[in-house]
């Protein structure tokens, strides 16, 4: 069997288009501005109460949807990519194999919640990002960018569906979320305590696993996607994160990261608009 | 009947002003509407499916660019979406200039539940008009601006199946769900 598999070889079917980060990117377009957009709501938060929640509720569950697809390729790829004892430890492999279990049980829960909200599978665009956070030949890197970066995100996006579902009474969406969210708690301390035990004695490993994990971060924080501000539909969910093994300071980073995102992409909307002929 | 495109030139997504006014020239043929005369503004900045219209002379639609666009490829266009997009929007333009809908808000001052309760019973005019559908979705929007009960499930379908509700009745129905 191959390894190291590109992410431009994930098997889809028809139903199916992906995207890579650098095509999402080059989407200028925002999803707050002024007038009416501005009249119908005061924050970005997805809420129930935005007035376009529900679509947004679906694209975010759908986009969870493909993730966990990714997910489990990625957690499985490691499970086989690295050789036993020399390159990853058993330990590890067999809990990359635990994840493998819980992401196939994620993504069978979230096509049922796609369906439930009324999503066909493959309407929207599958960005392929996160399986390309895994296709590292380093295993720590590939624990510090899908486990603590991807699976961090997950943490911050299930609690905000979690919440969603419980303001807007919907039992199934509220309970699924919860049960999910206690698995990325545990997939992302796995990449805490992992990436601490094998790079205990090699600092410069851990320094670039580090700086690994913090591009990603960024990467995912989606042009603002996640963040403390208002202006971020996902809110970043400290407390789930301390309980995965997230430092003060690390959480820290991550929010001056993601506001920084979002600065980066109203101004990348407003050069596109002022650059443009008239 | 004219049907004008602001702005003619897209600079950030990729829709033709000829094909969206074609397939509104379409849907106006479609929904009975061949008189009148319409402005179709998009707004490319917002990659949102909103759709606001103000009825007049000609009638003024105000579109964010998710609502023509193909979810599968990000800023292209789709001739399904746009003709969905713009069928509620009519709709909403019919219903207002039945008189039947005189005590409606303007699309800008409906709250998300006269939203909700006015996209069901347009879309399910579509759906019987041809237009592909996914009632799911629809009626997921539905309970979560009116509950997840068997009450207000039965008052969705009310609406879904209705071709002459006024306002009034709608709201009637609306209220009921909630209560």
């Amino acid at each position: 069997m191959r390894k190291f598999f590109p992410v431009q070889d994930l098997a889809r079917d028809e139903r199916f288009n992906q995207a890579t980060n650098e095509e999402r990117m080059s989407d200028p377009r925002g999803t707050s501005n002024t007038g009416v957009i501005r009249k119908a709501r005061s924050t970005n938060r997805l809420t129930p109460s935005r007035p376009d929640a529900t679509d947004a509720a679906r694209s975010l569950m759908h986009g969870i949807m493909v993730g966990e697809i990714q997910a489990l390729e990625g957690a499985g790829r490691t499970c086989f990519d690295f050789v036993t004892g020399e390159e990853a430890p058993f330990a590890l492999k067999l809990d990359m194999a635990r994840q493998c279990w819980d992401e196939a049980r994620h993504v069978e829960i979230s096509v049922k919640l796609s369906e439930w909200m009324g999503t066909e599978l493959g309407q929207f665009v599958e960005n392929t990002v996160l399986f390309a956070a895994a296709c590292s030949q380093d295993p720590v890197l590939r624990l510090a960018g899908v486990n603590r970066a991807l699976e961090g995100l997950a943490i911050d996006v299930f609690t905000t569906m979690k919440e969603f579902g419980e303001l807007a009474g919907d039992p199934y969406l509220a309970f699924c979320e919860d049960w999910m969210l206690a698995d990325e708690v545990t997939h992302v301390k796995m990449g805490s305590v992992w990436l601490r035990k094998i790079t205990e004695d090699d600092p410069e490993r851990r320094k670039k696993a580090l700086e690994f994990q913090s591009v990603v971060d960024k990467i995912f924080s989606y042009g603002g996607l996640r963040s403390e501000s208002d202006e971020s539909p996902i809110l970043l969910a400290r407390r789930f994160r301390e309980l995965a093994g997230f430092s003060d300071g690390e959480l820290t980073e991550i929010a001056d990261v993601s506001l920084a995102a979002l600065n980066e992409r109203r101004e990348a909307l407003e050069k596109t608009l002022a650059s443009s002929p008239a | 009947m004219t049907v004008t495109v602001e702005p003619s030139i897209f600079k950030i997504v990729k829709y033709d002003s000829d094909e969206i006014a074609a397939v509104a020239t379409e849907m106006l043929k479609l929904l009975g509407m061949a008189s009148t005369n319409l402005i179709i503004e998009v707004d490319e900045t917002i990659a949102m499916s909103r759709v606001t219209t103000t009825v007049g002379e000609p009638v003024h639609i105000l579109v964010m660019s998710s609502a023509f666009e193909n979810l599968k490829k990000p800023m292209t266009f789709s001739a399904d979406n746009t003709r969905f997009s713009l069928g509620r929007g009519l709709l909403r333009v019919r219903d207002r200039q039945s008189g039947h809908f005189d005590d409606a808000p303007t699309d800008e001052d409906l709250s998300i539940v006269e939203a909700a309760v006015w996209e069901t019973y347009s879309v399910g005019r579509l759906s019987r008009l041809g237009l592909k559908v996914h009632k799911q979705r629809w009626h997921y929007n539905f309970r979560n601006r009116h509950g997840f009960n068997d009450a207000a499930d039965k008052d969705f379908e009310k609406i879904w199946t209705a071709d002459d509700l006024t306002w009034k009745q709608l709201s009637e129905i609306s209220q009921h769900a909630i209560a």
